[in-house]
């Protein structure tokens, strides 16, 4: 239990330096550490093949396509953010946390507890099987992405 | 729960105060963690990890999609404008 505070504190620290820090490929390493924190998390929650996705994907091949943007738009410096949303942040994720536990702690005893629908079997069997149809989303969506990221770089013609 | 929803309320102050396009992205990345961190500890607490799992890794597919498309949109503002500022994007005011 103490652990999963840590990491789940940690996974918070570094959001908030993703979004506070003032250099982008600080943001992005910052980015990175609360996947692989967010991924340990996984493993200790008893599922692993999320944590491995986790963090094999999102920490490392999206911090990569991160790091090349910033590589390509070398532009951090001409866009200002406002000092007043850096300082008042720390006041109003307070504010947030208090109102957060407060309201929880009663709208989660109001909700009608669900049955615990534990189900025996392999993680394969419910991926494969039962959730299918996801399975077709995701290629689905897999081919959009690639279509869309070759449409985004195909080489104009002088006519246009 | 309450932590999936504080990673949801830095997200969306990252996009309601920041004006780097890359920042903003930045910022849904940090609300997608916190939607995959209630799928999974909803699935946990009802000791159905497996089907959270499967939902957790459909969303991720989906998260890489966004990502390498947004990313590349990105990249395209930046050859137009020479600049990452959102407040620069107004071409398409209607």
């Amino acid at each position: 239990m103490i652990w999963q505070i840590l990491l789940l504190s940690g996974l918070i620290l570094f959001s908030i330096l993703a979004i506070l820090s003032k250099d982008l490929i600080k943001s992005a390493i910052s980015l990175a550490l609360a996947s692989l924190f967010l991924g340990i998390l996984f493993f200790q929650m008893n599922a692993p093949y999320a944590g491995v996705f986790e963090i094999s994907v999102v920490a490392g091949l999206i911090t990569v396509l991160f790091m090349l943007t910033i590589a390509l738009t070398k532009a951090e410096g001409d866009v200002r953010e406002s000092k007043l949303a850096r300082l008042i942040f720390p006041l109003v994720f307070v504010a947030f946390i208090l109102i957060d536990v407060l309201v929880m702690k009663g709208l989660l005893q109001k909700v009608p507890a669900l049955p615990d629908t534990s189900e025996p079997g392999a993680f394969g069997d419910v991926l494969w099987k039962q959730r299918t149809f996801d399975l077709v989303g995701q290629l689905a969506i897999i081919l959009a992405g690639v279509f869309s990221v070759l449409a985004l770089f195909r080489k104009r013609n002088k006519d246009e | 729960m309450a932590f999936a929803a504080g990673l949801l309320f830095v997200g969306l102050y990252c996009l309601l105060t920041m004006k780097n396009v890359i920042k903003l992205f930045i910022g849904i990345e940090v609300i997608s963690k916190g939607v995959s961190l209630a799928l999974l500890a909803t699935g946990f607490v009802k000791k159905n990890t497996l089907l959270a799992q499967s939902l957790v890794i459909t969303f991720i597919v989906v998260e890489v999609s966004l990502v390498a498309t947004a990313l590349a949109i990105i990249i395209n503002i930046y050859r137009h404008t020479k600049s990452l500022d959102i407040r620069k994007l107004t071409k398409l005011k209607g």
